[in-house]
């Protein structure tokens, strides 16, 4: 239609309109673009090593101030009165346990010197966030000093950081697993118990016999637990051994157990090639590490396995209800009024506020459903409600629901548009209706339906409203599949990207501390969405030209 | 449909066999049927599913509209028939009657009414001559004859039951308190009253002196320590006789323990208030029926939370009279004084009441007279329960879980009801309705959930929330549409098809974007960002598009040697650098703007400070919040922006190319064929798109969530924040107790929202088919 945009030589009348409406499609433009560009840039800058700066700060008094971190954030505040602008540097200094704030901020006034000295450490630690020092000595068990001028220093610091991340994953293996496993022995216990007591029709004796039975079972498990809490003391006793000495830049000596860092690096001394590593290496431990300190640091692994088992989950229970359904409407209903009124409607639902989809989910499944699946199966567990609460299996449904029109609307299109002479030719080959649907509609459509299932998938995806209505917590203790039996846990809370956002940026006590890990989380939700979406219009696309060609 | 006829049934067999191998086999037959079957079944299933949310909404709201239920429970013939005091445990198990005397009655339900007299161990002398019950802790205060003041309460214990849903076993037993001498030693006490405020009590009493009714009040105030409670002491004596202009008969003592009213025969309400219990002021002198033929009441009690008053008068005429700060002018200055003043008015009962009893649970009450029976609720003025009951009422009274009704008729028979009333608050009035609520000065739209303490009226008016989705909806509407429709018109109409392929899922990809991450954004990055720069902002609302028109004009005064080389549908790319530069341009020329145009004088120092957000409050009264429409609309626009787009583009689009080719053909340029012929026959499509757009706005809660500071407001300020329907559920529902009113009245938010997208959305859809018709026909 190019030939519409061929100018008139005589008549230019209303050209700045038009002018007026490429402007609607540049801002909507530049706001995509800027907006996946600023989540992109500030998503990749949290992992890249940024340089340590040790500044020197002359203070009103006349004195000065050193100190080291990273500039984090340059803003321009206006004097009011002055009317003049005044930049400020935001810089993160770490060390929170000595200073107790990892941030300042600082008038670029009053800074005297910059300084990027190669021999600053920054190491992450286990508590109180990131630390900025110059490493003294180590004393190592046994008394021995190891001081930092001595070449082999930074492998032997190496090496106590790797030995205590060890060890701390056995802690973490011997208290979470093991101890957990025997409390959920103990708790079954306590219901045996329970119901044991509850029950009337039992003689005293019998119940005295297996009350008996119980509490030896009790006595063993609380000396297995003894045992493995004995045998975790003693590793968090080693722990604590190994002293790393450093000093501040402001020259206060602090000493702490070297295994209390996760890793340690110095930015200054890294070359490109280092830096890169630093990158990937942040990367990989972002999306592979369980959350730290409020969740402001360590990684987000659980909330990426969350937002995934739920949204297979929810493909799993919305793909065939929506197939089913597209194809009663489009092969098997008969076509009338009412069939064109359920089409709208089912259409219209898509546009209907999230957040209501949420309050069926919390009033239908948890509170209705949910509570009487307690009432029937679990009521030796009342009032501790198993599937009464918000759980991933909740969640699921209720997304289901909320994407349901857009599979059944995709569908539909899809079956639509499997070209009538197809269908004709498996009938006049002899194949019953079913077999036709089957054999040859349904493939030919299947692309379509894709679609429609990597949209809803997209949709669900990114939906917080009402996640959090139905089951989403900020920080769950175990995930919704693991090794344990019965394997898929469908009654638990579970970690969400989307809500991990909200959470982070929103509920956070340290919102400044927390930001990297907001953008962070932000990037990934962002790529895994327009990665999907992007999927499903290229497949959309795709069918499109097949079928352009085969309707000729 | 052909496909009926593949498999041919063997009934109607052709002469000829039909080979074998032709025949359809009976597992595949069997398969197909099964399958039409289940497909059918699960697809009507589902769908009928899907519309279940509607209903399962609907049934949870339900509740919400449904009056009190009150049901008979059982008689009791207990023959009682002179008892002015009747009480209750909170299990409706073990009443007590008190007639005067020395003894009080106890009737044991569990026992069909079996009675039981304990004697009160009064004071040496005391012989009781007037006497009232304090629902609230079953306390009866009595004045003797001999003009001594006193009390006794009645302390109930019970036995959980035996098997669950039984009733618990309640024994009841009584404690006496102090008695003090009030008044004129020797004379008898009329009427009395007791407000028991903890470490501030009051006692008040009507006295007969000689025939001449005087009014006394003791004030006792017990000092608390670190050790504990100290001994209560009387603080104050107080005669108000000389304060009174007619003949005393009510007395009512607050349960704050400062304060008393005082009604007199001529229907004249005194408010007396003693600051610190050593001080006496008449602070309020008030008529309720004054214009009425006989001004005097037959009722004046508090509602639960001893706020409120509710007064009736002798034609039935119910008022509800509440304490809130009234300006007052007394020695030339104005004061805010907390006085009792008219905020409601309920239906009129017929003829005086002669029994009151206030629920301990809410602001409900329950009165009437002869037969009739009422149970109403103050802060809707709705009557809950009427009834004419099959006897003549001498006493009424709730218990303290306001689940049962005694009532004490003429012949000395008690009559027991099951009453559930579980939504008293709840009500079209109480959600859509201006509210007059107990301590506020004036009648007013409010959403305020919950609150600290049990006697808190909850205000639930949907109101505010919903003005507040529909600001944050204009905003969004009003920077989204006319960028919307301007790209849907430039992408519709003049850019190349291969770019359309390009732009169009751009615009889908926008749409997907999460809505917690634009509401991260917006509260995090834009809210603070926006703060300091709204000049600017300004700025380039004017300068972009000026600007741009400008860069339109200057372009066809070039020669047509440089036009010609211009591709027809590239402008939008030719005008990026010019708008960023423009953009730039505009945010610098902020701050100048701000200092010229948007000043306030520092009060201090009585500099001139330049700064809008000083600027705003000032210029206009109302505030300037970080989080505020502005930054909403700008976010949301990410998330209606797309969709409007998509959908007008699509009318656009749809527009018979017949007709556009005609209007180019008779000499329009493209602009005037955009508007005169291709928007014109768009324009249902179009609108249609705005209220999808608009339905998506209504509902988006993320972005709100995050971006504003969820107060409930009713303006329409764009640099103030607000709280939607969608919002608000999100941040109280997890709170909300299952079934509780405001559980509910959330739920009926959540079928606001629906009704209003699904209805918008049928309707632009309807819209949409209709024009889609019309082009079939063109």
């Amino acid at each position: 239609m190019t030939q519409l945009g061929a100018r008139k030589p005589n008549s230019q009348l209303g050209e700045s309109k038009v002018w007026l409406s490429a402007m609607g499609l540049t801002i909507g433009m530049m706001m995509v673009g800027g907006l996946l560009l600023l989540i992109l840039i500030e998503g990749l800058v949290v992992f890249w090593p940024k340089p340590l700066e040790e500044i020197v700060v002359s203070s009103a008094d006349g004195k000065t101030e050193v100190f080291a971190g990273e500039v984090r954030k340059i803003q321009h505040r206006r004097d009011a009165v002055k009317g003049i602008e005044k930049e400020e540097w935001l810089f993160f200094t770490g060390n929170k346990d000595a200073s107790g704030n990892a941030f300042r901020f600082l008038d670029v006034e009053s800074i005297k010197e910059r300084k990027q000295p190669a021999d600053l450490v920054l190491a992450e630690r286990m508590e109180y966030g990131n630390s900025i020092f110059r490493p003294v000595s180590l004393t190592l068990e046994g008394g021995k000093t190891v001081p930092a001028t001595e070449p082999g220093f930074f492998a032997e610091l190496q090496r106590l950081v790797n030995e205590g991340n060890a060890r701390r994953h056995q802690i973490e293996r011997i208290e979470k697993k093991k101890i957990g496993d025997i409390n959920k022995k103990l708790s079954e216990l306590d219901l045996q118990l329970k119901v044991l007591n509850s029950d009337k029709g039992l003689a005293d004796q019998v119940r005295a016999d297996r009350a008996k039975v119980i509490e030896e079972t009790r006595k063993g498990l609380q000396a297995d637990y003894q045992k493995l809490a004995d045998e975790a003391g003693v590793l968090r006793k080693r722990q604590d051994v190994d002293l790393l000495n450093y000093k501040l830049a402001d020259g206060t000596e602090r000493k702490q157990p070297a295994s209390h860092l996760v890793t340690f690096y110095q930015p200054n001394a890294l070359g490109v090639a280092g830096k890169l590593g630093w990158f990937f290496h942040h990367i990989w431990t972002f999306l592979t590490t369980e959350p730290r300190e409020a969740n402001t640091e360590g990684g987000i692994f659980p909330a990426i396995f969350g937002t995934f088992v739920m949204t297979l989950l929810m493909s799993v229970l919305v793909t065939p209800l929506g197939v089913v359904a597209a194809i009663y409407l489009r092969e098997y209903a008969k076509q009338g009024f009412l069939v064109r009124a359920v089409r709208i409607s089912v259409n219209n639902l898509s546009g209907v506020p999230s957040i209501v989809f949420g309050v069926f989910g919390l009033g239908f499944f948890v509170y209705s459903v949910g509570s009487s699946i307690d009432e029937w199966f679990f009521s030796t567990r009342l009032p501790t409600p198993t599937f009464g609460t918000g759980g991933i299996l909740w969640a699921s449904f209720t997304l289901a629901l909320l994407t349901l029109p857009v599979v059944i609307v995709a569908t539909e299109e899809a079956l639509g548009a499997v070209p009538r002479g197809v269908r004709e030719a498996a009938l006049a080959c002899g194949a019953s209706k079913w077999q036709a649907i089957q054999r040859v509609v349904l493939p030919s459509a299947l692309p379509g339906i894709l679609t429609g299932v990597i949209l809803a998938m997209a949709r669900g995806a990114g939906e917080v409203a009402p996640l959090m209505l139905v089951g989403v917590v900020k920080l769950a203790p175990s995930l919704p599949l693991d090794f344990t039996s019965p394997f898929i846990h469908a009654e638990r809370k579970f970690m969400h990207l989307g809500f991990h956002i909200y959470d982070l940026g929103f509920q956070s006590p340290d919102s400044e501390a927390a930001k990297p890990m907001v953008f962070a989380t932000t990037l990934l939700l962002i790529v895994l969405v327009v990665v999907m979406n992007v999927a499903a219009i290229m497949l959309r696309n795709k069918l499109r030209k097949k079928y352009a060609v085969s309707t000729f | 449909m052909p496909e009926e006829t593949e498999t041919t049934p063997p009934a109607r067999r052709p002469s000829r066999p039909v080979p074998e191998r032709f025949l359809a086999s009976k597992s595949t037959l069997r398969l197909d049927r099964f399958m039409t079957y289940a497909i059918q079944l699960g697809g009507m299933a589902i769908i009928v599913a899907v519309f279940g949310i509607f209903v399962f909404i609907i049934a949870e709201i339900l509740p919400l509209f449904h009056g009190a239920k009150v049901d008979h429970e059982e008689r009791y013939e207990l023959g009682i028939t002179n008892a002015d005091v009747m009480g209750v445990d909170e299990w409706a198990q073990r009443p007590f009657f008190y007639t005067g005397g020395s003894d009080l009655k106890f009737a044991d339900l569990a026992k069909k009414g079996a009675q039981e007299s304990v004697p009160l161990s009064l004071p040496e002398g005391a012989q009781a001559s007037a006497w009232k019950r304090d629902a609230r802790n079953n306390r009866v205060t009595l004045g003797t004859k001999d003009g001594r003041i006193g009390s006794f309460k009645v302390e109930y214990k019970s036995q959980m039951a035996e098997k669950a849903g039984g009733k618990p076993i309640v024994s009841a037993s009584i404690k006496m308190e102090e008695f003090f001498p009030i008044g004129q030693q020797g004379k008898p006490i009329t009427s009395v009253g007791f407000g028991d405020g903890g470490a501030a009590k009051i006692l008040g009493a009507i006295q007969d002196v000689d025939g001449k009714p005087q009014v006394h009040v003791l004030c006792i105030r017990e000092k608390r320590t670190l050790m504990g409670a100290g001994k209560p002491a009387i603080v104050g004596r107080f005669d108000l006789t000389n304060e009174l202009e007619g003949h005393p008969v009510r007395l009512l003592a607050s349960s704050v323990g400062d304060s008393i009213l005082i009604a007199d025969d001529k229907g004249v309400v005194y408010y007396f208030y003693f600051a610190g219990g050593t001080a006496k002021e008449l602070r309020q002198k008030f008529q309720p029926f004054a214009k009425a033929t006989d001004p005097n009441l037959s009722t004046l009690d508090y509602v639960f939370g001893d706020v409120s008053v509710v007064v009736t008068s002798m034609e039935g005429h119910q008022e509800v009279w509440s304490l809130y700060n009234q300006a007052v002018t007394k020695d030339g200055k104005t004061l805010d004084v907390r006085l009792y003043g008219k905020i409601k008015e309920l239906p009129k009962l017929d003829g005086a009441a002669t029994f009151y009893a206030a629920s301990q649970r809410n602001k409900t009450f329950l009165t009437g007279n002869g037969q009739s029976a009422t149970l109403r609720y103050t802060t809707t003025e709705s009557v809950r329960w009427t009834e004419k009951l099959p006897f003549e009422i001498a006493h009424a009274t709730f218990d303290a879980k306001a689940a049962h009704l005694l009532f004490l008729d003429k012949t000395g028979a008690l009559h027991t009801y099951e009453t559930r009333d579980p939504h008293p608050e709840a009500g079209l009035k109480a959600f859509f309705g201006k509210i007059w609520y107990e301590g506020a000065s004036k009648p007013d739209y409010t959403w305020q959930s919950t609150g600290g303490t049990d006697d808190f009226e909850p205000k639930l008016s949907l109101t505010p929330l919903i003005i507040g989705s529909f600001k944050g909806t204009l905003y969004a509407l009003l920077f989204a549409l006319p960028i919307a429709l301007l790209a849907a018109i430039y992408s519709s109409c003049f850019l190349p098809p291969e770019v359309k392929a390009v732009v169009k899922p751009v615009m889908e990809i926008m749409a997907s974007l999460p809505s917690v991450v634009l509401g991260f954004l917006a509260g995090l990055w834009l809210a603070p960002l926006m703060e300091e720069r709204v000049p600017s902002l300004l700025c380039a609302l004017i300068a972009v598009p000026s600007g741009v028109m400008l860069l339109g004009w200057a372009y066809t005064k070039l020669p047509v040697t440089v036009r010609s080389k211009v591709r027809p549908g590239s402008e939008y790319l030719l005008l990026v650098i010019p708008m960023l530069l423009i953009m730039w341009g505009a945010w610098s020329l902020g701050p100048w703007l701000e200092s010229w145009a948007f000043t306030v004088k520092d009060k201090a120092t009585g500099k001139l400070i330049a700064d809008f957000r000083m600027w705003w409050p000032e210029f206009s009264g109302t505030t300037f919040d970080q989080r505020n429409s502005l930054v909403v609309g700008f976010m949301m626009g990410f998330a209606v922006i797309p969709i409007i787009f998509t959908i007008s583009e699509d009318a656009l689009s749809n527009v018979p190319p017949q007709l556009k080719a005609a209007s180019l053909a008779l000499g329009a340029t493209r602009w005037q064929m955009v508007r005169s012929v291709v928007l014109p026959v768009a324009s249902a499509g179009i609108f249609s798109a705005l209220m999808i757009g608009f339905g998506r706005a209504v509902g988006e809660t993320m972005i709100v969530v995050m971006a504003t500071g969820n107060t409930p407001v009713m303006d329409l300020n764009i640099f103030s924040g607000m709280r939607t329907l969608s919002a608000n559920i999100a941040v109280e529902l997890p709170e909300a107790a299952v079934h509780s009113t405001h559980y509910r009245t959330l739920f009926f938010g959540a079928m606001v929202l629906f009704a209003l997208t699904f209805i918008l959305n049928t309707a632009a859809e309807l819209l949409r088919q209709r024009l889609r018709d019309r082009f079939k026909i063109v």
